[in-house]
């Protein structure tokens, strides 16, 4: 059995769509959710093979989420939308395939064999992935998109990932290691990515260790191995 | 007796000389500076020409005169006086001042006595116009009874003068006897003569200004309304129709750029409706797009149709919309008749104003036009993923309920029926509130905890008359940009109240979304475009939007409705 997420933001869609895979019979939904943050979240928890994504969600669309993605667990992604408007960016960015609303059982079976063989053949999926110019964070029931800008750094801990402002500090299912990769952000510890328009000093430690001071007067651990590189960065 | 004959034969000779300056009088008043000048109000240029053509005219009366004895009977003082009475006292005077330094210059016994009587009748002639003027009789500045009289005291001063100050004393009276009667009645009828010609040369232009601006008045009331329409064989024989019977040429024709559209008059025997243009004249007028003009005198206009056709002249006319060549109108004229320039003008005037007339029925045919495409576009706008994410919510519902889904779509059907409804521009807020209900069940179950809805509609208000499609695109956009844009529970709230006479329609949701967007989207724009077209211009949208809070937007209309 292939493992599924299905990301829709109608309860209805959802259903629907797992009510067609379950007739189907070859692919078991291991979850549905309603939104971009809680997707990523059941993708870094449940690692499903494939994703059914809406395109059009609130606050982050099918597209902004495939973008927070690590790439290790990248799932092969079939979008399902209403209108096919986006039908041709969706073959661009190489999606495995693409539903339209209502979906066809027919199709559906076609989609699924198609998502059979590639798994099969153990094919990686591929996508262009864009740059992340705002984070989602979870505040309360909203999710608040963070520009880049005003991050000073992010940090992980026990509790998850949180990104760091002048004067606020919010947590956000995206993972380190995507934002290193996707955003202007540096790496300046195992722990912790730094923006380094927002460095204000850097304490040089002994032993190849330093501390940054942010502009909103925060201090950030440097370690030895990516001190060197932020010196080489930074010209020093 | 010797000296009665005398005095005749210098009553003869002056008249003669009168005649000189009358038939100058009649010149000056074919000039062109003549036509532009009005009495009343003479600009200090005019009155300098004024100066010279008097000055002119006086000293020519003295070099015209008849040596008397020792002195000159002469027609003088027509022009000072004329001066006077026309300019006023400073002109008189002037003029007067000229002349008689003039006379006294040829000397004589009487060259003292005449420079300065010259002088005297031009400020005579400046006073009857100071008196006339504050008894506001300005109209009779140009009668002749008062060029007459005036000339005859200002002629009988200028003896009293003579007698006065001319040395030896009995030769002067020698003299005024000789003189007296030849010069005061010259001078007063060639004053009188002059004024007259004068006056009707005036009253001519007048008259036929006059009934020039009637006639194109008559003529342009007459057509416009009938180009409102358009043009067209039948609005194109109208015109013509009035423009041959306004102007009283011999033919009418209006022309497409290709054929000819209507014939009125003269050889429309031959010269057919439909047919192609053959006149190479208009066919001159189309292709180098300017007026065309055979007077029938050295450029001959000749019937390319028929040996035997009367016509002979023509002004063919191009006639354009919004620079663009349309056709022509074309005056025509019989062999045997000159074409009058007042019909050349005024075929050219009327040419003009029917262009004009042509671009504003344009005009109100695209308005019209941009009208109705608004609303087939406002109906257009129906989003597709409305109707695929209503028919797949529609498709989930049947598997577990489909009572509901049977109540969907028929709110569906109702929608679609709604929107390819196309009758008029109005419709009840009844009927705009039906659309809306299909539309939100809809939505309401598409959505389902996501979106409530709020109702406040004041009942008595039901009948009341919007532009027909106004409040769906308002509820679409709140659901499109605010509701399906949360996470959190969206509520839109739908209210119609009175509001110090007139009703307030406003739409709400809680996404405040709107400040992120930016601008209205061209549903919004339809919208309020032809709230303005139809309920007037103080009418319209208007939007207040608290980030993350609420957007509202809110429509005003007259209570009494739209329309």
């Amino acid at each position: 059995m292939i493992r599924a997420l299905i990301v829709d933001d109608e309860l209805h869609a959802r259903e629907e769509m797992a009510a067609l895979l379950a007739e189907n019979g070859v692919i078991e939904v291991v979850g549905s959710c309603g939104n971009g943050i809680d997707a990523l979240k059941m993708i870094n928890k449940l690692r499903p093979e494939v994703l059914f994504l809406d395109i059009e969600m609130p606050v982050v669309g099918g597209f902004e989420l495939l973008n927070m993605v690590t790439r290790e667990i990248m799932p092969h992604v079939v979008f399902v939308t209403a209108y096919d408007q986006y039908s041709l960016k969706a073959f661009e960015e190489k999606t495995l395939d693409y539903l339209l609303k209502p979906v066809d059982p027919v199709r559906l079976t076609k989609t699924v064999a198609k998502l059979q063989q590639t798994i099969g053949e153990n094919r990686r999926p591929v996508y262009q992935t864009e740059e992340i110019r705002r984070i989602p964070c979870l505040l309360g029931n909203r999710i608040r998109l963070i520009d880049l800008d005003e991050v000073e750094f992010i940090a992980t801990t026990f509790a998850g990932v949180h990104a760091a402002t002048a004067d606020a500090e919010y947590f956000t299912e995206v993972t380190l290691k995507v934002l290193e990769e996707r955003t202007q952000l540096f790496r300046c510890h195992k722990q912790y990515l730094v923006n380094l328009d927002c460095i204000a000093e850097i304490i040089v430690l002994e032993a190849g260790l330093a501390k940054i001071v942010t502009r909103s007067g925060k201090r950030i651990p440097v370690s030895r191995r990516y001190f060197k590189l932020i010196k080489k960065k930074l010209y020093i | 007796m010797d000296l009665l004959t005398f005095s005749l034969h210098n009553v003869f000779a002056l008249l003669q000389q009168m005649s000189v300056f009358l038939v100058i009088a009649y010149l000056f008043t074919k000039s062109p500076f003549f036509r532009s000048f009005h009495i009343q109000t003479l600009h200090p240029r005019q009155l300098l020409l004024l100066y010279f053509i008097f000055s002119v005219f006086s000293i020519l009366g003295t070099y015209f005169g008849l040596q008397v004895s020792g002195a000159i009977a002469n027609t003088r003082a027509i022009g000072a006086v004329l001066a006077g009475i026309i300019g006023g006292p400073l002109l008189g005077g002037a003029v007067g001042l000229t002349a008689g330094l003039h006379r006294f210059s040829l000397g004589g016994f009487t060259a003292v006595s005449c420079g300065i009587s010259t002088t005297m009748e031009g400020l005579i002639g400046g006073l009857v116009h100071l008196y006339l003027l504050r008894r506001y009789q300005q109209h009779r500045l140009l009668s002749p009874t008062v060029a007459f009289l005036t000339t005859l005291v200002a002629e009988v001063t200028q003896m009293v003068i003579i007698l006065i100050l001319a040395k030896p004393f009995d030769q002067a009276v020698a003299l005024v006897r000789i003189i007296a009667l030849p010069m005061i009645l010259a001078n007063s009828c060639g004053a009188a003569i002059f004024v007259s010609i004068i006056r009707d040369q005036r009253k001519m232009y007048d008259e036929l200004s006059v009934t020039f601006s009637a006639k194109a008045l008559k003529m342009a009331e007459r057509t416009v309304a009938i180009l409102g329409r358009g043009l067209d064989n039948e609005t194109a024989q109208e015109v013509a129709s009035v423009i041959w019977e306004e102007t009283g040429v011999g033919a009418v024709a209006i022309t497409d750029r290709e054929k000819v559209l209507a014939f009125v008059g003269q050889g429309d025997d031959h010269h057919l409706i439909g047919t192609g243009i053959s006149s190479s004249q208009v066919k001159k007028a189309i292709r180098e797009d300017r007026i065309v003009y055979a007077d029938g005198g050295e450029k001959k206009w000749r019937c390319s149709l028929s040996e035997g056709c009367p016509l002979g002249s023509v002004l063919s006319v191009p006639l354009r919309v919004d620079n663009e060549l349309v056709g022509t109108i074309n005056l025509f004229e019989p062999k045997n008749k000159l074409f009058l320039v007042t019909n050349r003008t005024l075929g050219e005037g009327i040419t003009k104003l029917l262009s004009d007339q042509l671009l504003y029925s344009r005009y109100i045919e695209q308005k019209n036009l941009l009208t109705t495409a608004e609303l087939k576009l406002a109906r257009a706008q129906v989003s597709p993923h409305f109707l695929f994410n209503a028919l797949n919510t529609i498709i989930a519902i049947i598997r577990k309920d489909s009572d509901r889904a049977r109540d969907l779509l028929l709110h569906l059907s109702n929608f679609f029926r709604k929107n390819l409804k196309q009758t008029g521009d109005l419709a009840t807020l009844e009927e705009e509130l039906n659309h809306v209900q299909s539309y939100l069940v809809i939505e309401k179950a598409r959505f389902e905890d996501r979106l409530q809805l709020e109702m406040d509609i004041d009942p008595t208000l039901m009948s009341l008359r919007l532009p027909v499609f106004t409040l769906q695109p308002i509820v679409e956009n709140a659901i499109k940009h605010g509701i399906s844009a949360m996470l959190g529970q969206g509520v839109i709230r739908l209210a119609v109240v009175r509001q110090s006479g007139s009703v307030r329609i406003t739409v709400e949701d809680n996404a405040g979304n709107f400040i992120e967007r930016g601008l209205k989207g061209l549903g919004l724009n339809i919208v309020e475009k032809r709230i303005k077209n139809l309920c007037g211009k103080n009418h319209g949208l208007e939007i207040t939007c608290i980030p993350q809070e609420r957007t509202e937007i809110a429509i005003t209309v007259p209570e009494g409705g739209c329309g």
